[in-house]
């Protein structure tokens, strides 16, 4: 009996803190997606419209490793038995995704252009037992700033 | 080409229902697939049982020996002796043998394989011979239910539905095992009333009266090794112990059994 008030204590703790702290990190994203917005970002090799005969280009990056909380590995167990769409994965990748391109923007905040973004996921944890999951998303591109003659 | 700085208006990329929901769906459709499996699995653990008779049943069980046995043969052929005399009473269909063992805890248990275990606490604190032989009846009435096959079965099933289900040590199965092990001891619980009424009928037929039937109770009902916290009742395998009493007497009235003096336990008995 112990075991079930302790998965339901973890449970219940994990979903409060977890969507507290999930909304917190989201009003965050919009915020600072809303000040970098101006930055055109690609991931296409070549700049967008013409460019003057002076650039400087830098290599960029951007990386966070962001954990997921107990209510949503939870829930992502009862969906293995079934199948189907891992919704509580969903928030923890798409997070990740965007605070690392925030990050990686943040670090170049005076780049005239970001090209050749690349995204590389991977799993920190590898799916060991009794370990909660955590994901490294690394943002990297290629920063460029326009001096004019 | 102009480029013009816009976020996305709304976010595809994440599902925007209520996390709430997706847990009571997935929660209810796992308890509800774990019901349908393991109540078809308990059915037929009860068919399967008809089908080991003693001598198999002694086979399959041969290595279930307690380890931890005191050689007390004069207790245990005094015990054995008791035990003889109400099976006689019973109709048990195979023969039981009878074990002491070290504890500090009053409890008698039967094994598969026909053995009952005595624990020698029990011998200790209990003072007549009736309340005796009513532990000894009640465990020999799961013998002749096949109780404790059912009892084994079902926890089998269930340790093997969740493992093979979700994997050992899951969360799936810490959530699932209490939920479906509060049934296995609902369940127990209506083998230990129904071994309840049938021991006082050994009782009944062996002294002809059925005095000193709740005296093992009473002894637990005093010890407080009755667990007494809110819905402990619900996940403990014997009913309460002032329930059974309670049940005992009831069920005395109804057969027309009386009450009548009582034998203290005999000498050869005791610790």
């Amino acid at each position: 009996m112990i075991d079930l008030y302790i998965l339901l204590a973890l449970v219940v703790t994990g979903y409060v803190v977890g969507q507290f702290l999930e909304k917190r990190h989201y009003r965050s994203i919009y915020e600072r997606e809303a000040e970098l917005v101006a930055i055109p970002t690609t991931s296409s090799k070549r700049p967008i419209g013409p460019i003057p005969d002076q650039v400087r280009a830098q290599l960029v990056e951007g990386a966070c490793v962001i954990s997921v909380d107990y209510f949503k590995r939870f829930v992502a167990g009862l969906r293995q038995i079934f199948g189907g769409n891992v919704r509580s994965y969903e928030t923890l990748v798409d997070r990740s995704r965007r605070e690392a391109i925030l990050r990686l923007k943040e670090s170049c905040a005076n780049a005239d252009q970001i090209i050749n973004l690349r995204i590389e996921t991977s799993s920190i944890t590898k799916g060991k037992r009794g370990q909660v999951g955590a994901i490294e998303i690394h943002a990297y591109a290629t920063a460029l700033y326009f001096y004019s003659q | 080409m102009k480029y013009t700085p816009r976020l996305p208006e709304r976010n595809s990329n994440v599902s925007h229902e209520h996390p709430l929901r997706e847990f009571l769906v997935l929660v209810t459709g796992t308890v509800a697939l774990f019901a349908v499996i393991f109540i078809g699995m308990g059915l037929l653990v009860d068919i399967a049982v008809r089908y080991i008779d003693p001598e198999l049943e002694a086979t399959l069980f041969s290595s279930f020996e307690s380890n931890d046995v005191l050689v007390l043969n004069e207790q245990e052929q005094a015990l054995q002796l008791l035990m003889d005399q109400l099976s006689s009473c019973m109709e048990i269909g195979y023969p039981v043998d009878i074990r002491i063992e070290a504890s500090p805890h009053a409890n008698a248990y039967a094994m598969p394989g026909g053995v009952v275990v005595v624990h020698s606490a029990l011998l200790e604190q209990i003072k007549t011979e009736n309340g005796l032989a009513f532990v000894l009846a009640h465990e020999l009435a799961h013998y002749q239910n096949r109780d404790h096959l059912r009892g084994m079965g079902r926890s089998v099933v269930l340790l093997a539905t969740s493992v093979v289900l979700t994997g050992a040590g899951s969360d799936v199965s810490s959530l699932l095992t209490p939920v479906f092990g509060a049934e296995i001891a609902q369940h127990s619980q209506s083998r230990e009333s129904g071994a309840d009424a049938s021991a006082l009928g050994a009782l009944q037929c062996h002294y002809g009266h059925v005095g000193g039937a709740t005296e093992f109770f009473a002894l637990i009902a005093e010890t407080g090794a009755a667990a007494d916290w809110y819905l402990a009742h619900y996940f403990a395998s014997h009913p309460q112990a002032l329930q059974r009493i309670d049940d005992v007497n009831q069920t005395a009235i109804s057969e027309g059994y009386q009450k009548g003096e009582l034998q203290d336990l005999p000498s050869a008995l005791r610790l």
